[in-house]
Parts: structure tokens; C-alpha cells; sequence
């Protein structure tokens, strides 16, 4: 049987379309990459009483609202000037009981949603209708509750669909932000 | 040598003398791709720097709270809050006990005093750089807190922050996409 007869051929590769395609894939990959995109929250901490000394001047008619909200492993307690929504006249509080329930109710502390953020937001909205300059609310907790779910209890307060970068550019504040300027004050341990 | 073993080696000499005998070519390196991508990255740098002009990098394990918040974050000083710890200037400064408190010999009266000491220093260097460059100086502080981190942890930082002159807040979220 006759030997076949080999050749000997150098074969060079073209490594040139592949260098191509790897180097345009580098930035594809790059683009599909999700990176999270990061925002603040401006928070301010408790006015002192020295801060407000032009009190008498304010006319009557102009009663701040004072909404404050309290979160509780149980729920949400919502005041407002100074009384707690749903209490007797004329009391601060009427019980240790929650003005809005959970969600959830069993759910853990680890368990976000296990808040009604839909009920406090829709509360307000209700307020911010009553008092359409207030911007601000006092946003308070209890020792263990998480960050987050102080979070998402802003989000609800200032409106879950508020978009507030450009009213902070100097543009008009959109009507769907409701309370958006939280002021963070230290809750019963 | 058999006959075809001495064929096979004048073939190759045949070969490498036509090899020699060959102009010597010039190789030439298709530099086109390569701009395409440097110009792509250097736009979506650029682009990414632009939008982002504070980099905050969560330590590790962390777990930044989402929002639906869309402000922007501000310059100022970050500080790492999670549930094992306070980093401060990729230093971990204050330790946390395994339920997610922090550490009782490390404050009093809700002061958390190795970040005092620290914030204090940061300050100090912040007003001299600020009143050389004859700017004021802004007071902020972006709180980089865990979702799991406890509301008392959050409110004895920004205590202690308050104390060490800062008066302005952000708490740093992941925005909802």
C-alpha cells in the first residue's frame, strides 16, 4: 500500500475577525451589566424650639399641621397636629394601638411588606389635600424596626409614583409628592 | 538516509531558501476595532462619571434599602452602617454585637464615641481645606445604612453625627428601577 504523501504547510491563523468580536463584545458585556443605580433620601433632624421664634407673628389660619408618623411592630400610628388620627378631642393619643394595621399581620420584621404603605399613602394624600403647602413629616420608630421599612414608609409618605430630582432643580413640585421632606426623630426604645 | 528521507530534507531546503529569497512583508495590526471599543468605553465612562459624580462602593455583604427616590445623591461624607459594623473611611470602627447592636462599651447617651473621634478629625481637615479654598463648608452626611439595620443604630449615628457639627442627611438608597 503506497505511503501517502505528506506535506508539510504552515497554516497561520487569523486571529483578526476574533480579536473583533472579542474586543466589541467586551463593551456589550459592559452595557448588559446591570449597575444600581443610587439616590438619596434627604433627611433633616428634629427642629429644636429655639429654632421657631416667630410663632405670634403666624397667623392663626396658617396651624401647621404637624403630621407625624410613628412605626410600630405593629402597624402605623398617624398624628396630626399634635392628635392621633381617629383619637378623642383633645387627646394626644388615645391608645397604643395603631392607626393603620399591617399587612401582614404575623409577618416578621425581616418581612418588608408587611406594612400597608397603600393605606398611608392614600391617608396622605388625604392630608396633603387639606394642607396642600405642608411638605414636611416627622417620621418615627420603634428600636428594632429596620431601615428599610423606614424607607419604604417615606416612599409612601412623599407618594410612591413622586419624582422630586427636578422640583429640586428649581422646576414646580409634581402634585402626586405628598410629604417628601422626612425629619427624622429618635422613637421610644 | 534512505532516498526519501534525503528528498523530504532537499525539499525543505528548497523551501526555506524560497522562504529567504521572499521579500521580507510588513505586517500590519487592524487597529479599527480597537478604537471602536476605546471610543465606546471612553463615552460610556464619560457618561457614567457624569451622572454619578459621588461613587458610593457598599462594603461588603451589605444590602443598600431600595426607593423609589430619585434625587440625586449630594457630596458629602459617607458613612458604611450595617449590621456587623461602622466603616468610616474604609476603616470599620465600631463593631456590632451579634443581635445588631452596637457594641455597649462603645456608646453612651446614644454618642458612638471611636465615630465621634473620627467624625471630629474629618471635620477639623474638612473647614481648614474649605476655608483655604474660601468656600463654606457643607455639613452633609450620606448614610449608608443595611436593610436590616435597626432604627435605634440609625438614630444613634445620626446623633452622633449632629454632634460632630454635621447638619444635613441623606440616606443612601438603590433606586427602583
Amino acid at each position: 500500500m503506497p505511503r501517502k504523501k505528506f506535506e508539510e504547510e504552515e497554516i497561520e491563523a487569523n486571529m483578526l475577525p476574533v480579536m473583533n468580536v472579542m474586543f466589541l463584545l467586551i463593551p456589550a458585556l459592559l452595557m448588559a451589566m446591570e449597575f444600581a443605580s443610587m439616590a438619596s433620601i434627604n433627611v433633616s433632624p428634629p427642629k429644636f424650639a429655639a429654632a421657631a421664634p416667630a410663632k405670634d407673628e403666624e397667623k392663626k389660619d396658617e396651624k401647621p399641621l404637624n403630621l407625624k408618623v410613628f412605626v410600630m411592630e405593629d402597624g402605623f400610628r398617624v398624628s396630626a397636629d399634635a392628635q392621633q388620627e381617629g383619637a378623642e378631642a383633645g387627646k394626644a393619643q388615645d391608645s397604643k394601638q395603631p392607626t393603620i394595621g399591617l399587612a401582614k399581620a404575623g409577618a416578621p420584621l425581616t418581612d418588608f411588606d408587611r406594612y400597608d404603605y397603600k393605606a398611608l399613602e392614600d391617608k396622605a394624600k388625604k392630608y396633603k389635600e387639606a394642607y396642600p403647602t405642608e411638605v414636611t413629616v416627622t417620621v418615627s420608630a420603634e428600636a428594632n424596626i429596620p431601615m428599610a421599612a423606614i424607607i419604604m414608609t417615606m416612599d409612601a409618605l412623599a407618594g410612591r409614583t413622586c419624582k422630586i430630582s427636578k422640583a429640586l432643580k428649581g422646576e414646580k413640585v409634581p402634585d402626586d409628592c405628598y410629604f417628601w421632606q422626612p425629619i427624622v426623630e429618635g422613637g421610644a426604645s | 538516509m534512505s532516498p526519501e528521507q534525503e528528498a523530504f530534507l532537499a525539499k525543505k531546503k528548497e523551501k526555506a531558501a524560497a522562504r529567504r529569497a521572499k521579500p521580507e512583508e510588513k505586517g500590519t495590526l487592524g487597529i479599527t476595532s480597537l478604537m471602536d471599543i476605546v471610543s465606546i468605553l471612553v463615552v460610556y465612562l464619560l457618561k457614567s462619571y457624569a451622572s454619578d459624580p459621588i461613587v458610593i462602593n457598599p462594603t461588603a455583604g451589605q444590602k443598600i434599602p431600595m426607593s423609589s427616590a430619585d434625587a440625586p445623591i449630594q457630596d458629602g461624607i459617607p458613612i458604611f452602617v450595617t449590621t456587623r459594623g461602622i466603616t468610616f473611611d474604609s476603616k470599620k470602627i465600631v463593631t456590632m454585637t451579634p443581635d445588631g447592636d452596637i457594641d455597649p462599651s462603645q456608646v453612651q447617651n446614644h454618642l458612638i464615641g471611636p465615630l465621634y473621634d473620627q467624625l471630629a478629625e474629618e471635620v477639623d481637615k474638612a473647614k481648614q481645606l474649605a476655608e483655604r479654598q474660601g468656600k463654606g463648608w457643607n455639613g452633609r452626611v450620606i448614610l449608608v445604612g443595611d436593610e436590616l439595620l435597626k432604627f435605634s443604630v440609625l438614630v444613634d449615628v445620626m446623633y452622633t453625627t449632629g454632634r460632630a457639627e454635621f447638619s444635613e442627611y441623606s440616606f443612601c438608597v438603590i433606586r427602583k428601577s
